[in-house]
């Protein structure tokens, strides 16, 4: 029993194919995760390296708290179910369970009990004495169970178990293997292409594609939430339907225009975390809703359609139909057009029939359409709050506040601004405030409502703030991007530094060992950093890793000023960006220019820079790929 | 219509008899051609021919089948003394027998275990290894021969006269040192076993060598059985590398091709011998023979292996 971190994993094989990309998961114990995702997406590779059968390119992999990066499989403690069963076949089922006992050297009583008791929890007592070639396809799926289980590992991995049994014994053995891992109380990790498997078995699930990890996240919650389009296609059977849409709001309302110029009214309540640039009509979106959150009517409400094809299957009746009430050759790539309908209890539909689709404004789902990712995020990245300058003042959200140097500087002159506000950038403070419409969880944060007239201000908030109440706030202003006449003209200062530099080496003699020093070296910077960094960036890129360019990543408030003669990386001040709460220092270092905290009254022409090794990260700039 | 049909079927059962009858022909001639020398030294082993004045004729006779048969070639092999000595032939076979057994053992674990770790393990320059063994398995065996005898010789390992039996070592080592390189029909045989078998085996705490123990072997019965039919047959047929390392003065340790060849061809040549040679090729055949026939369903299985993806 362990919990399990994976930390930036990255899979990069010799020919430069990336199989995973920057997989990051903390597994508690007694997890049962599910990774999920079409073929070739890396979920297997990712199993295959936790099992330690690949070698991992980058990122640091524990189980309990030791990283086992380089640990053999046989010293992971770990037990592994292969899709083929991979069982010994001149071997019996007895001795195939034995055979990982045996080679650890236990005594042949404890194995006995131990396979007789594995032999009991799967049902194959009887056939412990019969080769695996005597037995059908769910019996050697149990054996290669029971071999993984009378080993009592910390973690199990099973690698698509059930992908070779039929549709019958599959769903009979999820049963079994979601059972098993109840009474085990060990964490599993599952590997499987279908979806069903994924939602009914793991307690977390990790949907991944073409190397990426798209979403991880509960059942529920990616198959109410899903971060993007392909996550909602995804999970749920039948799928997702899609259409292109545009979006208008008008007042307590938004317009949902289809293609074909269907409408559909939807309340600006349910909708209201979709940024209000998308509500203007303009801007074509990716409306998803899934089959079973479509109710039928022939009343005339909603989405016209007529029926192209319905499967009954007893329990509940498949409508197909197509958008628009001309009935054109059916293809299902067409999926604008094209709508599935999951309906209970209605059998008065056919073929041929012109019926209406009216959405559960509830379980809409809407997605950019271009990067396809959702509208509807849980904490929305940004608030958009306008507002007017005149001289030194603004106003916004109906007050009237100093503007900070900066923002002077940048806006030059009077006029409308657009401020996008990250949720985060609302801090505790006492320029303004506004009532809490309502209070949502969302993981372990609160998310507030603020009333903003007719829209909401989202803010993260105490727990002890509660829907009613005024909340009173300030602005992080270096967090706010400013916008003015449609374009950028200040963007938020992000939280980390990053520059180039190389990597180098130093051997010395210590006490007659031969002893490796490595080095990041940033401009006339140089700083030590640990061994373990140094090997970690050499397996990775060779011996050229000496000759190539990194960029190293500094988080800003770990950017120290230090004196002349101290080591460090020489930089000349250019100027000064004062937010008011917050000054930084413009440093023209290493051929980048820096922004770096300074005191309210800090004056230089030149400065050291220094931080400390361990606060680096360290990026490939010849591939996306943190090496540590 | 059916007419049409029966006339073309007709005219090309006449090709096609025609074809078949011109590749008997071939066949036949070819088979003659292949068979006639067998024949002919089987027919001389059992030749039992004297002269009117008594004296055995054991040379070579114009007339194809003899006139007289006997085993009495086979009784002079076993018991006469050739290059001085005595009982040479048994003398002969068994040194072949202990060098084929040896080389057998030492050859067949070694391209197992080489087309194990080309087949099952990872590792860099893998490929690029695989392509020269096969450019170096281009060359004839034969070309490293002067090479090889001069590293023997430095340590002491060819005919020397005071001791004559480490050439037997040293022809030991020549046949199986570099039999590694002749992995590459047992590799096919271990990429058709899943690799899930061998992760499964890591995982269950083997290391390397016991995955190909307990694991592999087991399983590769039939490619064990051809790579030891192969080592076994090269030492005893090779005449070449037998001759040049035991050398000419060691009859007693020569194997039976030096020592068959040594009583037509050597430094004493006796035209009468020629009999009792056909009857030692013959007893050479007969192990050989004997394995094949025995051994003969798992040598195909084997010599087809990976052939056919599993």
């Amino acid at each position: 029993m362990a919990n399990l971190k994976l930390s930036h994993i990255y899979k990069v094989y010799e020919n430069g194919h990336k199989a995973v990309n920057d997989f990051c998961i903390d597994i508690a114990d007694q997890e049962f995760i599910v990774f999920v995702g079409p073929s070739g997406c890396g979920k297997s590779t990712t199993l295959r390296m936790i099992a330690g059968l690949e070698t991992i390119t980058a990122g640091d992999l524990f189980i309990g708290d030791t990283l086992v990066n380089d640990m053999e499989p046989k010293d992971r403690d770990i037990a592994m179910v292969f899709q083929s069963y991979a069982l010994y076949p001149h071997m019996t089922v007895y001795e195939n369970m034995a055979f990982g006992l045996r080679n650890r050297k236990m005594p042949e009583e404890e194995i006995k009990k131990r396979v007789l008791k594995a032999a009991k929890m799967l049902d194959i007592e009887e056939y412990l004495d019969r080769q695996p070639k005597a037995m059908s396809g769910g019996q050697r799926q149990r054996v290669a169970l029971g071999r993984a289980l009378v080993r009592d590992p910390k973690v199990f991995l099973l690698d698509e178990p059930l992908s070779n049994l039929d549709a019958k014994l599959r769903a009979a053995m999820r049963t079994e293997i979601t059972a098993l891992h109840k009474s085990l109380k060990t964490t599993f990790i599952y590997v499987t292409h279908d979806q069903v498997e994924a939602m009914t078995m793991g307690t977390r699930i990790v949907v991944m594609k073409l190397g990426y990890v798209q979403q991880i996240d509960t059942p529920m919650n990616l198959y109410n939430e899903p971060y993007n389009k392909f996550v909602a296609g995804f999970i749920g059977s039948p799928q997702m339907n899609f259409f292109d849409v545009t979006l208008k709001r008008e007042g307590d309302v938004v317009k949902v225009t289809f293609v074909n110029g269907d409408e559909v009214n939807l309340p600006y309540e349910k909708v209201c975390k979709i940024h209000e640039s998308y509500l203007n009509g303009d801007k074509t979106v990716t409306f998803g809703i899934r089959p079973e959150h479509v109710s039928v009517n022939k009343e005339g409400h909603g989405m016209r359609l007529i029926v192209t094809n319905v499967e009954r299957l007893g329990n509940e009746t498949i409508v197909y139909g197509k958008l628009g009430d001309h009935l054109e050759e059916f293809t299902m790539k067409d999926e604008g057009k094209n709508i599935v309908i999951k309906v209970v209890d209605r059998d008065d539909i056919n073929a041929g029939d012109v019926v209406y689709a009216e959405p559960n404004p509830e379980k809409v789902h809407f997605f950019d359409a271009e990067t396809e990712v959702t509208l509807m995020n849980k904490v929305p990245l940004f608030n958009t709050v306008h507002a007017k300058t005149v001289g030194n003042k603004m106003e916004l959200l109906g007050y009237t506040v100093d503007l900070p140097e900066a923002y002077i500087n940048a806006l030059g002159g009077d006029g409308e601004v657009s401020l996008g506000i990250p949720p985060h950038a609302i801090v505790e403070g006492n320029d303004f405030e506004l009532k809490v419409g309502r209070i949502e969880k969302v993981d372990d944060k609160n998310l507030a409502y603020l009333v903003n007239g007719d829209s909401y201000l989202f803010a993260l908030v105490p727990d002890e703030v509660k829907a009613g109440d005024i909340y009173h706030f300030a602005l992080a202003n270096e967090k706010i991007n400013l916008r003015k006449d449609g374009k950028d003209i200040l963007a938020a200062v992000s939280d980390e530094e990053s520059m180039v530099g190389t990597f180098t080496k130093t051997e010395v003699k210590e006490n007659g060992d031969r002893v490796l020093h490595f080095f990041y070296n940033i401009g006339d910077y140089t700083i030590e950093t640990a061994p373990e960094n140094g090997y970690k960036i050499n397996s990775i890129d060779g011996n050229n890793c000496y000759k190539y360019n990194y960029r190293y990543a500094v988080n800003r408030d770990n950017i120290r000023i230090v004196g002349e003669n101290e080591e460090g990386l020489s930089g000349k001040v250019t100027g000064y960006v004062d937010y008011g709460n917050i000054r930084f220092a413009k440093v023209k270092a290493a051929d980048e220019e820096l922004l770096i905290k300074v005191d309210p009254d800090f004056k230089a022409d030149k400065v050291k820079l220094a931080f400390d090794s361990k606060d680096v990260s360290v990026y490939s700039t010849r591939i996306e790929l943190k090496l540590c | 219509m059916s007419e049409i049909v029966t006339k073309k079927t007709r005219s090309r059962s006449r090709v096609q008899k025609t074809s078949l009858a011109v590749t008997y022909i071939l066949l036949i001639v070819l088979g003659i051609i292949w068979l006639v020398p067998l024949i002919w030294i089987i027919l001389s082993a059992f030749r039992c021919e004297y002269q009117a004045d008594g004296t055995f004729i054991g040379t070579v006779t114009s007339n194809f089948f003899p006139k007289a048969y006997g085993l009495k070639n086979f009784q002079d092999l076993f018991t006469s003394t050739y290059y001085g000595v005595a009982k040479a032939f048994p003398r002969w076979m068994l040194n072949t027998l202990l060098i084929a057994i040896v080389d057998c053992l030492i050859s067949t674990f070694l391209v197992l275990s080489v087309a194990y770790c080309m087949s099952k393990l990872k590792f860099k320059m893998r490929k690029r290894f695989m392509n020269i063994s096969m450019i170096i398995g281009l060359f004839p065996g034969f070309m490293s021969m002067i090479a090889i005898y001069f590293l023997l010789k430095s340590i002491g390992l060819t005919g020397n006269p005071n001791h004559p039996a480490n050439s037997v070592i040293g022809l030991v080592l020549a046949y199986s040192a570099g039999a590694g390189l002749g992995f590459q029909v047992a590799k096919g045989f271990f990429d058709v076993i899943p690799n899930a078998l061998v992760e499964s085996a890591k995982l269950d705490g083997c290391t390397n060598f016991k995955i190909f123990m307990k694991i592999i072997l087991p399983l590769a019965k039939p490619i064990i059985i051809y790579q030891a039919l192969m080592s076994f047959t090269g030492p005893w047929m090779d005449f070449i590398f037998a001759k040049v390392i035991i050398g000419a003065d060691n009859a007693a340790y020569w194997t039976v091709s030096v020592g068959l060849y040594s009583m037509l061809f050597g430094t004493h040549p006796d035209t009468n011998l020629f009999t009792q040679f056909a009857a030692g090729c013959v007893i050479v055949a007969v192990p050989i023979v004997t394995l094949f026939m025995f051994l003969q369903q798992y040598y195909v299985e084997g010599v087809t292996a990976g052939a056919v993806k599993g």
